[in-house]
């Protein structure tokens, strides 16, 4: 009877501490109209928490040694950084939902048109709030790259933060011509056999977009909502040109590298002499650690790659939503977007319209320190294409794993 | 007050020890009945049915289970081996401290240093490379990320290994086997006899409980099949973990399936494995 009756105690505490939860937020919607300056004196003297990938040594170096110091200096406000990207932040907003947490974690995150779907659904933004930041006014918001991400509208919920295009990397030591076309890539893997794979993630799908809009004619044939018909036939062809080469791809196309890093890791080691990537393909950083060979280069897919933005969200439960929208504002200023273009830095592409900026800027940016190995998105302009509806993305990791790595 | 004294161990027991594990279960199991979770609507069967019309949570444990298997053999054989063969050899500090060592590397450096060594660019490749074994990279054997899980085994068996002759090493002593052996020696055994009748039944039978326990810990083992593993079939936790993380959030309620189906198996195997026996030793 003690027993049962001090277990009860303790099971009633315990669901009481679950149920209680925390105090009812304040009402933030004031600040989706308030002015600016009303917004800015409130963001001051607090911390902001903000979730990010943290797998690069040269993004970690312009945050923790540019972005928080001077966020710091000039508003007050302590930037706390945690590590996480698309499915931790996803992971971590459907808890907090579960769990009722109206305070939560954190409050700025950085996504993709990936995660910004997952959010989306599960209501984990807030917003819309970009246009109150001053510095959109340097922003095109009518370019289609910038407005739409995944054939959804952007509709003010995240703020675009860099700009970027998928590129195909090469090492020219090892091969002369590299594939531009399915067609090429058929003969290439015959010629180098085990040099080219699929890793199985965000990367890879990617690619395979890219390899969908080719099977179907043109770089805008994906545009629009998902077309059950067209992908059922088109992704017939596609598994079908993959499990016909497979046999000549990395590890005779039994297996396939769980993700990008992986993939790098064995182009570095000389396994691979292709691969690809965001970013313009990923190169400069990595060849200036000596990771990458010297001979590799970047270079565009005849019909095309997807160019999209990323952007910086604020989470519907975030507890300082004045601070990150000042955070963010800083972001995307001229400056803070300058130091993040610089090639021997970061190497990100500003999302800033050159037009739109003083004249001063425009040199700026023009001067600015160029790529010495990867390629340009200038160069790859006439090779760019839209990302397609999240629905291809679903089904091509469902489809690539049951029918070609489980056949 | 007086009686309460002596539940004070086994309210804590439960708190610490079983309340997380049965709150976790039931909120696993209410997720893959579409109960809880975000995004589901309400309660259906359209989850445990997708997994076990896939197919894909038996093959994995089939999958798992073999490499479990044949790794705690190769481990615990080895064992046995060294502790038998190299009993007096191992009592010197430095070889036991030698034997120690892999107990204290955590699973994710041996899955790298296993990676490091074994993969078509690693050490050995190099060296066979560099030798002129090989002509290129590709030509080195698939040992990590292949088919059958080489890298996975010889991960398993670096970390158990070690742990085993310790182990045996231990019960030998405290079974005092030496002179159980020096005893049947004199009473007219051979040396062989000694072995097969003497010192394997014993140790094994004082290790049984751990043996068995060992093997589900492989089972259930996340970094090492993460790192060394392909694929498909993949070993049961990074199956789980990959669903519960998947781009498809109408899906999540899967893993959840497949985590329930894995904890009702291993706990009715362990249950099945350890309840009678103790019932015939109250007995």
């Amino acid at each position: 009877m003690t027993l049962y009756k001090s277990l009860m105690i303790v099971l009633i505490g315990f669901v009481c501490i679950a149920c209680n939860g925390d105090a009812k937020k304040e009402d933030d919607e004031w600040l989706k109209k308030e002015p600016w300056e009303q917004i800015s004196k409130k963001a001051t003297g607090i911390t902001v928490n903000f979730m990010m990938w943290q797998g690069s040594p040269v993004v970690n170096d312009y945050i923790n040694n540019y972005v928080a110091p001077t966020i710091k200096r000039e508003y007050n406000i302590d930037l706390k950084i945690s590590g996480g990207q698309g499915p931790e932040i996803v992971q971590l907003v459907m808890g907090e939902k579960q769990a009722n947490v109206q305070n939560g974690q954190v409050d700025i995150v950085w996504i993709n048109g990936e995660t910004f779907f997952q959010l989306r659904k599960i209501k984990g933004l807030w917003g819309p709030f970009v246009e109150q930041l001053p510095n959109t006014q340097f922003i095109d918001f009518d370019n289609t790259y910038i407005n739409t991400d995944f054939q959804q509208p952007v509709d003010y919920m995240e703020c675009p933060w860099s700009i970027n295009q998928f590129a195909m990397v090469y090492n020219s030591a090892k091969v002369s011509s590299p594939p531009k076309n399915l067609r090429e890539l058929e003969a290439y893997v015959k010629k180098y056999p085990g040099t080219f794979t699929i890793s199985n993630d965000f990367t890879g799908m990617t690619m395979l977009k890219s390899f969908l809009a080719e099977l179907a004619g043109g770089p805008k044939a994906l545009d629009g909502p998902f077309d059950e018909e067209k992908y059922d036939i088109l992704s017939k062809q596609l598994w079908n040109f993959i499990n016909v080469n497979k046999a000549y791809f990395w590890k005779e196309g039994e297996t396939f590298p769980k993700e990008q890093s992986k993939m790098n890791q064995l182009f570095a080691n000389g396994e691979l002499y292709i691969v690809y990537g965001f970013n313009e393909g990923g190169i400069e950083d990595k060849v200036f650690s000596g990771l990458y060979p010297k001979s590799t280069k970047g270079y565009p897919w005849e019909n095309g790659t997807i160019r999209n933005t990323n952007y910086l969200g604020i989470l519907d439960n975030a507890p300082q939503k004045a601070g990150a929208m000042q955070v963010i504002n800083f972001l995307i200023s001229p400056e803070a977007q300058f130091e993040k273009a610089k090639a021997d830095g970061m190497d990100a592409n500003t999302v800033l319209d050159l037009s739109k900026l003083s004249e001063a800027w425009q040199k700026k940016f023009k001067n600015a320190p160029q790529r010495k190995y990867g390629i340009s998105m200038e160069k790859l302009k006439a090779h760019a294409m839209q990302e397609p509806a999240p629905e291809y993305m679903i089904r091509l990791y469902e489809d690539f794993r049951t029918k070609v790595i489980e056949k | 007050m007086k009686n309460r004294i002596p539940h004070i161990g086994l309210v804590l027991f439960i708190l610490v020890g079983i309340l997380p594990f049965a709150l976790a279960f039931i909120y696993a199991l209410l997720y893959s009945f579409g109960i809880v979770g975000v995004v589901n609507t309400g309660f259906t069967f359209k989850f445990w049915l997708a997994v076990l019309h896939s197919g894909e949570f038996f093959k994995s444990l089939i999958y798992s289970t073999s490499i479990a298997l044949v790794s705690m053999i190769a481990s615990v054989g080895g064992a046995l081996w060294i502790t038998i063969k190299f009993r007096q050899n191992l009592e010197k500090k430095f070889l036991s401290f030698i034997a120690y060592l892999p107990l204290a590397i955590p699973g994710v450096a041996t899955g790298f240093f296993i990676f490091q060594l074994l993969s078509k660019g690693g050490f050995f490749a190099r060296i066979s490379y560099a030798v002129g074994w090989i002509n290129e990279a590709t030509d080195f054997p698939d040992l990590v990320n292949d088919t059958f899980a080489f890298g996975i085994t010889l991960a398993f068996i670096t970390m158990v290994l070690p742990f085993f002759v310790l182990l045996f090493l231990n019960v030998f002593k405290n079974e005092r086997l030496d002179e159980l052996s020096i005893l049947a020696q004199s009473l007219g055994a051979t040396r062989r006899q000694v072995v097969r009748r003497i010192q394997l039944p014993i140790l094994l039978k004082k290790t049984r409980i751990l043996i068995v326990l060992y093997f589900i810990f492989l089972l259930g083992s996340y970094e090492i099949p993460l790192i060394l593993g392909q694929e498909s079939p993949q070993m049961l936790s990074v199956l789980i973990i990959r669903e519960i993380k998947q781009y498809d959030l109408d899906k999540i309620s899967e893993g959840y399936v497949v985590a329930v189906l894995y904890t009702i198996i291993v706990s009715v195997a362990v249950l099945l494995l350890f309840l009678p026996k103790r019932k015939n030793a109250l007995l």
